[in-house]
């Protein structure tokens, strides 16, 4: 964590701010936590974790600046430096070679094509959530975060420590994979997907 | 089949610029773009049909994103063991 701007807030504050920036956002980290893990145990663990996390560094927290993201952060970075490391999870995938696949302009032509609109509003919650689930964490956690968090790019960027670019084409890689996984669903709903006749 | 457009042809079937908008039209479903663009927007969805169900695509992903993805209900102790190991540490 760094040591810029420390503060020194007293214990009344720090309580303060703890139970009053902190704490409203339990409810969207225990989700982003088990999204993260599927696992109720170790969503557990990492909220645990990074809000004593956050008490232990609040000198660095700036009162006033977003407290969501800031937390949001923590939680990530616990989850890539402790979680990921002794969790069972497949090997890293080369995302490299895979956003440089997803970003060609054929890709895009063709998932846009043959997904309708009607079979996407007519999927239940299971559908949606099994879709996101099967990403591969990276392009998960940017949809998690867009989408369903509200964050901004600039936002993101800061969480994730990538280049707003980054943010951005992560983003649109991660919207295609999403689509694949729509439209195969929306095969098997028997939705017509192609336009051959 | 074929999406059926007027002989006049009120949109295009193709797109001149496919990435470029499509990377226009994310970032305005997604807040980051200003409303000065989205007048061009409306300008560019009718001109387009790409565009036009690109961006209509977009945006039912998004809606079912936001509202029809399940939620884990939070354990009711967690906060308070948060709390409790706050008290530890002080």
């Amino acid at each position: 964590m760094s040591e810029v701007q420390r503060k020194k807030y007293s214990e009344k504050e720090k309580t303060n701010i703890f139970d009053n920036e902190f704490m409203p956002h339990i409810d969207s980290m225990y989700n982003f936590g088990y999204r993260l893990t599927f696992d109720e145990d170790d969503a557990k663990d990492l909220v645990q974790d990074t809000y004593l996390k956050a008490y232990r560094f609040i000198n660095s927290f700036e009162q006033g600046t977003n407290a969501k993201a800031w937390l949001f952060r923590i939680l990530k970075n616990s989850f890539i430096n402790e979680y990921r490391k002794k969790s069972k999870q497949p090997a890293k995938v080369d995302y490299q070679e895979v956003e440089t696949y997803y970003n060609s302009e054929s890709v895009d032509h063709s998932i846009t094509s043959d997904l309708r609109v009607d079979a996407v509003k007519d999927m239940i919650g299971d559908e949606i959530s099994n879709a996101l689930n099967s990403l591969a964490v990276d392009f998960r956690t940017v949809i998690i975060l867009c989408d369903l968090e509200g964050f901004t790019y600039e936002e993101m960027a800061k969480i994730l420590d990538i280049p707003i670019g980054t943010v951005r084409s992560r983003l649109h890689r991660a919207r295609n994979l999403l689509k694949d996984k729509l439209r195969s669903y929306a095969q098997d709903m028997g939705y017509d997907t192609d336009n051959e006749d | 089949m074929e999406k059926d457009l007027t002989p006049s042809g009120e949109r295009k079937l193709e797109c001149d610029d496919v990435s470029k908008c499509f990377q226009l039209l994310e970032s305005i479903l997604d807040g980051e773009v200003n409303s000065e663009s989205k007048e061009t927007l409306d300008g560019k969805l009718a001109k387009c049909q790409p565009c036009f169900e690109y961006f209509h695509l977009e945006q039912a992903i998004r809606e079912v994103l936001k509202t029809k993805c399940s939620k884990q209900p939070v354990p009711s102790e967690l906060a308070s063991s948060i709390r409790q190991k706050i008290e530890e540490i002080k």
